[in-house]
């Protein structure tokens, strides 16, 4: 058995939670929590930690430099600095509307990066 | 553009500005004219690239553009007036309003005013940081419009001086991007922005956090090398022995945020010293006639979901003066009173809804916030960086006895 700390971020009171884990990886027992939500979010934040990735990609033909973009849905945490890597690789030409796909299947998580604002030509 | 007749004027289109011209217009004012200085309308919100904003608002969770963009799209489907790259020069108390651009210069008198301005950043001045003056010290807002928006890095190696959410919102940003954070510096025994930036932005790219440090001095020349960085002792006060030295090409501070009231100060409104901003009733009408305030002018917000939402209150309470209907009544102040920095509104007139905020001095745990007799809330921990947003119903106002003219609002230890 191991432990783990969490910190819940769902309130101001920032509860640092310790999770028991069994060597299979199975949440045995949460305690520092002090509420029903935060235990839930802190099992799941251990199991699958993800978080939406904003960032701005170069763009080509533009007369603004960057363009905004987010991830549709979040990725997993320790994707984010490879996914800059890939980020990194993107042109974004105009005329793209905010919502509008600029790179599908970011490293085959399904996940897209979509453009956050319109961009000009 | 004719600029006679105008009935409610909003100055400045970010969130709060972008919010009011919107409400305005919908609560019947025929002609609204929104004035902002830069070229596009949206204010700060478009270096502001993170998500975060609108799940209060807005249900959903949108980056800074986004929030922008269901408001930009809002102010031209209504027909709103838009005056872009244009300065006000001094708004008079009688609200004569003066603006500068490429045109010339113009004068006009709308009927009613909404300041929604904003605020900006603590500057290295106002803090007093001994040292030369190197390049590479920036305000973290600075740094985030050159990194966001004109695509260029400040610097290679980064301290950051505070751990406001700017602050750490750069940190994760210039670390993604490449740079090198040597360390977050926060002279408080805890961090002073949201504990989800605290975890997500630094704890996430172990990001060394430093509480009850700062930076003492800066070096080099022409270019900052270092920062020399020193415990303090509960006054704030630096403690001798304590100094290392950090090596860096670049110094972020995130250290506070001022109201931005100069135009307002011309025009005759009364400052609150405590929020920086104008002191306002219930409608956020300022102490001149016609003018009202809402948002970060008025006082510096955590949400801009929420600097929205007190800019719509600002523009009904315009539109209502706009078409000659005051609300008369007599006067209430709201005094901060135990561990209470601030009060917004500062004064109530007439009959509810009020929409009120107050912000903590220290960090409490096992709390009740009270507004008087009239509204209290148990709180399991209070912050200075958490503001508090209390609604106050007509029917709360009606119990008030006759002949109060104070409301103490305060913070004291739950039984």
């Amino acid at each position: 058995m191991k432990e783990a700390q969490i910190i819940c971020v769902g309130c101001p009171l920032g509860c640092r939670a310790t999770l028991k884990v069994s060597r299979e990886g199975e949440v045995l027992e949460v305690t520092g929590c002090r509420c029903k939500e935060g235990r839930r979010y802190v099992v799941e934040e251990f199991r699958n930690p993800v978080r939406v990735l904003t960032a701005t990609v170069l763009t080509e033909g533009s007369r603004v430099p960057l363009l905004p973009v987010r991830t549709s849905s979040p990725i997993p945490k320790e994707k984010l600095r490879e996914a800059m890597k890939a980020l990194a690789k993107v042109r974004a030409k105009p005329p793209l509307r905010a919502g509008e796909v600029v790179l599908e299947d970011l490293l085959g998580t399904g996940v897209d990066l979509v453009a956050t604002r319109d961009l000009p030509s | 553009m004719r600029l006679q007749g105008v009935d409610v004027a909003v100055i400045g289109a970010g969130p709060a500005g972008m919010a009011a011209a919107i409400r305005a217009k919908e609560a019947g004012a025929q002609r609204v004219l929104l004035v902002e200085r830069q070229e596009e309308l949206g204010g700060l919100l478009h270096q502001c690239i993170h998500n975060g904003f609108g799940l209060l608002y807005f249900g959903e969770d949108l980056t800074g553009p986004e929030y922008a963009k269901r408001f930009i799209d809002r102010v031209y489907d209504l027909g709103v007036e838009t005056l872009l790259e244009t300065t006000v020069l001094e708004i008079s108390p009688e609200r004569g309003i003066r603006v500068i651009n490429k045109g010339g210069l113009q004068s006009f008198r709308p009927k009613a005013v909404v300041l929604a301005m904003g605020c900006r950043e603590r500057t290295r001045d106002q803090l007093g940081i001994p040292g030369g003056r190197p390049a590479g010290i920036f305000t973290a807002g600075t740094a985030q419009r050159l990194v966001n928006v004109e695509g260029l890095l400040p610097g290679r190696r980064v301290v950051i001086l505070g751990s406001g959410d700017v602050g750490m919102i750069m940190a994760r940003r210039l670390t993604l991007e490449g740079a090198r954070v040597e360390a977050v510096v926060e002279i408080l025994p805890y961090v002073g922005g949201l504990i989800r930036n605290e975890v997500q932005c630094l704890h996430d790219f172990d990001i060394p956090l430093l509480l009850e440090h700062t930076v003492t001095e800066v070096h080099g020349e022409r270019h900052l090398e270092g920062v020399t960085v020193a415990k303090v002792d509960p006054h704030r006060r630096p403690i001798p022995g304590t100094e290392i030295q950090i090596e860096c090409d670049t110094l972020l501070l995130s250290v506070g945020l001022i109201p931005e009231n100069e135009l307002s100060r011309r025009a005759g409104v009364e400052l609150d010293p405590l929020t920086g901003g104008p002191t306002v009733d219930q409608w956020r009408e300022t102490t001149v006639p016609g003018v009202f305030a809402g948002g970060n002018v008025l006082h510096v917000h955590d949400l801009v979901d929420n600097c929205s939402w007190e800019a719509e209150l600002a523009a009904e309470g315009a539109v209502r003066f706009a078409k000659g209907e005051r609300t008369e009544g007599r006067e209430i102040c709201l005094r901060p009173g135990r561990n209470v920095r601030y009060v917004v509104p500062q004064r109530i007139r007439g009959e509810g809804p009020v929409t009120l905020f107050l912000r903590v001095r220290e960090m409490e745990e096992g709390m009740r916030v009270r507004v008087g007799d009239l509204w209290q809330k148990r709180f399991r921990v209070v912050k200075p960086s958490e503001q508090i947003k209390v609604e106050l119903s007509p029917k709360d106002l009606r119990r008030l006895p006759d002949g109060v003219a104070e409301i103490r609002v305060e913070c004291e230890v739950a039984g």
